[in-house]
């Protein structure tokens, strides 16, 4: 796949990260373009999913600046990002278990519900016509990821599969520029897996989002990213288009080990 | 069986975002209501009324005040009967100091003063979480009651710190029966009721019921925790100071701070519980069962020991009623520790096969 050469949404410059003694992230630098799916790799513990919360203010890194849509910024929190138009999915799923598919999703627009909280109580007028707007909305969605045989249902009677659809699904329903997937397919079989990522390059293509991705099946990885990012122990050892990154030495060492 | 929704199809989404999407449902509901305020108001006796109904409703309503913070929202607390004591000396001294005020108005305005209050003790809630938080409402609790009986304003200066609630008007009528007073109450209760429901399931909701399952998926999907937070414990003060004052005008008739105890806390508490957390329908189930099942309880158990000879004296059968209510509570949370609300869900969902097992 070629590259798109989208203007950059979100760099990322010499970001450093501890956790008291530990170092999370080490002087980590890259950028992503708009409309481009970019892969992070690397082995457990290399620092991909804290690179993430990073990017969406839930970590807040001692060195280093995040540029987004051109808006430099050091410190932020996870619901600003969330408004800035960032979304990501959990690796254990994080969705609201007590509540039906559909209103998971209707969740996911809160940032674009303005309605006050006594308009909702009377359920007339602009509350009403925002809440049917949005319904539709979501109901979009709910077809793209076809869905619709579940929505009434409450997430936590879903096998797994369906509940990592339902959480991209609300990651969607916000309309995001930037998505942020942290192991869309884990714990998938192989259709599971497929479905995932026809869903993934779908999103890209029909909604030209951007997406972020950290995934350990490589041939995931290498068949639906334009670039990846390659983290170990919290450096990043490779960057570059998944052929050059299989040709890189260090990340093979990385990956493969290196005998001494 | 003629319960479920086959054949209703819906055509566009207001019609299936109704409260009611069920045709039963709907004519369940009206049937419910003509019977609330038209037949039983013909029927029923001044004992039924001020001994029964009216703290039958106002219990309801404190419990859907606090299941909108614990059931909803997800946010223990110990200080329902606070929120209510508010609201009740609130009201007393609206009508008191403002005479020209509409006593419905006072009501209302006592529920705010509850609601502020409640906000600043829901306020530790953005750190604290759980029993954690159960602890630091409970502070409200004794904070409240001692502040009213500190502060001889709040009472008008009373001697005995127990007052009479004045006579309340309403367009006029003067509610002075039981039966006004019941009807006053199940309007009230009726309209509050409705207006709970339509936040339940509007954004609102929603974003309550998000930070009660997951607080950091919630954040991160932009929800901001402390004004969620914030509005569940405004809104839920908001219902237990209106249904405090509903609770000392229409059904005791005084005003004192030692009605509205930690014991009262509990009550409402074990309602929500037994009821059903998280809906509107288990609020009224909890109260019922509450209300209704000891007064039950002290008719059917007297009866039986006549019936069988047992020389039970009447402190004895006291003791019994208490054991049985304590046994049937233990009872209802083995087989159903989701709550009544969500028996009836399941006998909905077995009535959409029957006679069918799958």
């Amino acid at each position: 796949m070629s590259a798109p050469q989208g203007a950059v949404l979100l760099e990322v410059q010499g970001i450093s990260l501890s956790f008291g003694g530990v170092r999370a992230l080490n002087d980590i630098s890259f950028d992503v373009r708009a409309g481009e799916i970019r892969a992070i790799i690397g082995p457990n513990g290399a620092g991909k999913s804290s690179m993430l919360n990073v990017i969406n203010g839930v970590y807040h890194p001692q060195q280093g600046v995040i540029v987004f849509r051109g808006q430099p910024r050091a410190r932020m929190n996870p619901h600003a990002a969330a408004f800035q138009g960032i979304a990501r999915t959990f690796q254990n799923i994080a969705l609201f278990k007590g509540m039906s598919v559909l209103d998971n999703l209707m969740t996911g627009r809160c940032t674009r519900m303005h309605r006050h909280f006594l308009w909702h109580a009377l359920h007339l007028g602009p509350a009403r016509r925002e809440e049917l707007a949005h319904r539709a909305r979501v109901e979009e969605i709910i077809d793209f990821l076809e869905i619709q045989h579940i929505r009434k249902t409450p997430v936590g009677r879903l096998p797994y599969g369906l509940q990592k659809r339902v959480e991209l699904g609300r990651a969607l329903a916000a309309e995001p520029s930037l998505l942020l997937l942290d192991e869309p397919m884990a714990g998938m079989n192989v259709e599971e897996k497929q479905d995932m990522c026809r869903f993934v390059l779908d999103v890209n293509e029909q909604f030209g989002t951007t997406i972020v991705l950290i995934e350990h099946d490589m041939g995931v990885v290498m068949d639906i990213s334009h670039r990846v990012v390659v983290l170990d122990y919290g450096r990043k050892i490779g960057d570059g288009t998944p052929e050059q990154i299989r040709a890189n030495q260090e990340v093979i060492d990385a990956y493969l080990g290196v005998s001494h | 069986m003629f319960y479920r929704e086959a054949g209703q199809f819906k055509t566009n989404y207001a019609a299936d975002q109704q409260i009611f999407p069920l045709l039963q449902d709907r004519i369940g509901i009206a049937i419910v209501l003509a019977l609330g305020f038209l037949v039983v108001p013909a029927l029923a006796a001044d004992y039924w009324f001020s001994a029964i109904l009216t703290p039958f409703l106002v219990f309801s309503l404190a419990a859907i005040g606090l299941n909108i913070l614990t059931g909803y929202a997800g946010q223990l607390s110990l200080g329902t009967a606070a929120f209510m004591a508010v609201g009740a000396f609130a009201a007393y001294n609206f009508v008191l100091r403002l005479p020209g005020l509409p006593h419905v108005v006072s009501f209302l305005l006592a529920g705010v003063c509850a609601a502020l209050v409640g906000m600043a003790f829901g306020l530790p809630s953005l750190r604290i979480k759980g029993f954690y938080l159960a602890v630091a409402t409970l502070a409200a609790q004794f904070f409240v009651v001692w502040a009213l009986q500190k502060f001889p304003w709040f009472t008008n200066n009373s001697a005995s710190g127990v007052i009479s609630a004045q006579p309340v008007h309403v367009l006029g009528l003067a509610l002075d029966s039981p039966r006004r007073n019941y009807l006053f109450v199940l309007t009230i209760v009726s309209v509050l009721a409705l207006l709970a429901k339509n936040l339940a399931r509007s954004n609102t909701g929603r974003q309550w019921m998000a930070v009660r399952d997951m607080d950091v998926a919630a954040e991160v999907i932009g929800i901001p925790l402390l004004r969620t937070k914030l509005l569940a414990f405004a809104v839920s003060s908001f219902y237990c100071g209106v249904a405090g004052a509903l609770y000392a005008f229409c059904y005791i008739g005084t005003v004192e701070p030692e009605a509205f105890s930690l014991d009262m806390s509990f009550r409402v508490l074990f309602m929500v519980i037994i009821g059903g957390a998280g809906t509107i329908l288990g609020s009224f189930v909890g109260a019922a069962f509450f209300v209704v099942l000891p007064i039950f309880l002290s008719i059917a158990i007297p009866a039986a020991a006549q019936l069988l000879h047992l020389p039970f004296n009447k402190a004895s059968v006291t003791y019994i009623e208490y054991m049985s209510f304590g046994a049937l509570i233990i009872f209802f949370l083995i087989v159903e520790p989701h709550g009544l609300a969500r028996l009836w869900q399941i006998t909905k969902e077995k009535l959409r096969l029957w006679p069918f097992p799958h």
